[in-house]
């Protein structure tokens, strides 16, 4: 049982690595940064109280946030998804996300307190 | 000229202590010989003694609404009816507006002394009954142990009262009282021993003694919560002159006393009873903020707050400060938020300083201070404590420093990224550049 769970990680990894490109790889990275921040608030929070309820509110927001838009911009960039984003190019599509990026921090801290 | 002379006169007189003013009712006015060391002195100490017989007719208390005279002592346990406009509820009345009262009984009390005594929280044996006591009487008894001696140490234990407990034994020849024991006022300032009874002397003994042991009241007091003070005696001859002068000996064996103590203890009695002993006063009463001198028009809660209060004692006449060391305050919204003992600093002002608790609210600050022998004290002065204004909250919660943290990591992690990726070029893209 655990030898074909395994098996399975380390040939998804041995794929992973092959045949995604660089860039895209970088956005996986970034979102692995945002997922971190995202669980270590949740568990300060489980551990301390919700005392500031909004500050966690908009801290973890911030973290889904981000987390949503980097994983559209990894969607809209991805050659392989190509054939269903037509008229969007690279370009535009960054403009969304920083454009997104805009609202959702304006938002977050206003409601940080 | 004389017309002058006369109105200055007047005038001067109505000066002397009102406070003074005691109307003495006897039975007889032989009592006025027979107690002439007691009555002596009381003029001695500034008393203006009026002596009246109990039935006069034109006895008063008061005239045109005011009172003629602050004390009153009843010396005279027969009496069947007061003369004049007296009675027991013009009596109980006196009390109720603040004037002290010292009552003497005997073995023959009549109803209407158990009638006063009633309202003021005692019971008085009945007509011809008198405290009996086989083991402790004097030498000098007529053979039915009634006169019987009471040791300093059946007296309460209450300086302010009773004086010093070194004095000889008293001699009483009396009825006996019985004080409710449930009743908060009421004190019992002379006990007989555990071997006493009150009863009738000739009668066989066929149902419960009034009062038996220590339950035998010699003496009580109470002090009604108008500070108005009240002592009854069960024994007249207790003031007499043969009683204050007579050696003390107990029958069955006992020390020599060459002098009672009756003389001493009626002294410091009176002293009581009359308000020249045991009175305290509120002066001043102040509060603020720590470090600041004048009162705010409210406080804030969690702040430094210092009360301070003076409290004066009267001493011959004088109001001098009083000192003691368990004087508490309270600071009251319904329930006590806070309880600290009040200092004494050395001008004489008890003050303490505290912190007002976490919640708002209109809080009282009181000073209640009852104890034995001294006047109710009661202070209580209103405060309001308001809630944190907005800009009186912290900024920052330390606590959501993490969600500050990571709000500012993601626009920091935003703009990191957005210049690796587009400044990113893969090997591909680099050496179609270079070619």
């Amino acid at each position: 049982m655990t030898a074909s769970v395994t098996s399975v990680v380390a040939k998804f990894y041995e794929e992973y690595s092959k045949t995604t490109p660089s860039k895209l790889k970088l956005i996986d990275a970034y979102l692995f940064y945002i997922l971190l921040t995202g669980i270590v608030q949740f568990l300060y929070c489980c551990l301390v109280g919700t005392f500031p309820f909004n500050s966690f509110l908009s801290g973890f927001i911030s973290c889904v946030g981000s987390f949503v838009l980097a994983a559209c911009l990894r969607l809209q960039v991805n050659p392989e998804n190509k054939g269903q984003f037509e008229k969007i190019s690279l370009e535009r599509a960054f403009a969304d996300f920083i454009f997104a990026h805009m609202v959702l921090h304006l938002t977050v801290m206003n409601f940080i307190g | 000229m004389a017309l002058i002379y006369s109105f200055i006169v007047l005038l001067l007189a109505s000066y002397i202590n009102a406070d003074k003013e005691t109307l003495v009712l006897l039975d007889n006015l032989a009592i006025r010989e027979t107690h002439s060391i007691f009555f002596k002195s009381l003029t001695d100490r500034g008393y203006s003694l009026i002596f009246k017989p109990v039935d006069d007719s034109n006895l008063v208390l008061a005239k045109y609404g005011q009172y003629l005279y602050k004390n009153l002592v009843i010396f005279s346990p027969s009496v069947e009816e007061f003369g004049g406009s007296l009675s027991v509820e013009a009596i109980t009345k006196f009390v109720d507006d603040g004037g002290n009262i010292l009552i003497a009984g005997s073995s023959n009390s009549g109803d209407v002394l158990r009638e006063i005594t009633a309202e003021c929280g005692f019971e008085v044996d009945e007509e011809g009954a008198a405290v009996i006591d086989h083991l402790n009487y004097d030498v000098l008894d007529q053979g039915k142990h009634t006169t019987i001696v009471a040791d300093t140490a059946n007296l309460i234990e209450a300086p302010m009262i009773v004086g010093s407990k070194k004095t000889a034994p008293f001699l009483f020849r009396g009825t006996g009282l019985i004080a409710d024991k449930e009743n908060p006022l009421v004190l019992e300032v002379l006990t007989a021993s555990s071997t006493a009874y009150s009863y009738k002397p000739d009668s066989p003994i066929e149902e419960y003694p009034h009062a038996v042991g220590k339950n035998t009241v010699l003496i009580a007091a109470l002090q009604a919560r108008n500070n108005a003070r009240v002592v009854v005696s069960g024994s007249l001859d207790f003031f007499s002159d043969e009683f204050f002068s007579s050696p003390v000996q107990k029958a069955l064996g006992g020390q020599q006393y060459p002098r009672s103590g009756n003389q001493d203890l009626s002294e410091s009695l009176t002293r009581w009873v009359f308000k020249e002993e045991g009175v305290l006063r509120v002066g001043k009463v102040s509060h603020h903020k720590a470090g600041e001198k004048d009162s705010p028009q409210y406080y804030t809660i969690m702040e430094n707050m210092v009360y301070e209060i003076e409290i004066e004692k009267l001493e011959k006449d004088k109001w001098v400060p009083f000192d003691a060391k368990d004087i508490q305050l309270e600071f009251v919204r319904i329930d006590p938020f806070v309880r600290t003992v009040l200092t004494r600093g050395a001008d004489g002002v008890f003050r303490t300083e505290f912190k007002i608790p976490d919640v708002y609210g209109v809080y009282q600050l009181k000073v209640d201070y009852t104890r034995v022998g001294y006047t109710f004290l009661n202070s209580a002065t209103q405060v309001s404590v308001r809630p944190l204004e907005h800009t009186q909250y912290e900024r920052f919660i330390v606590s959501a420093y993490p969600y500050y943290a990571s709000a500012f990591s993601m626009m920091g992690g935003v703009f990191v990224f957005s210049i690796l990726f587009l400044h990113y070029r893969t090997n591909e893209e680099v050496k179609k550049k270079s070619e």
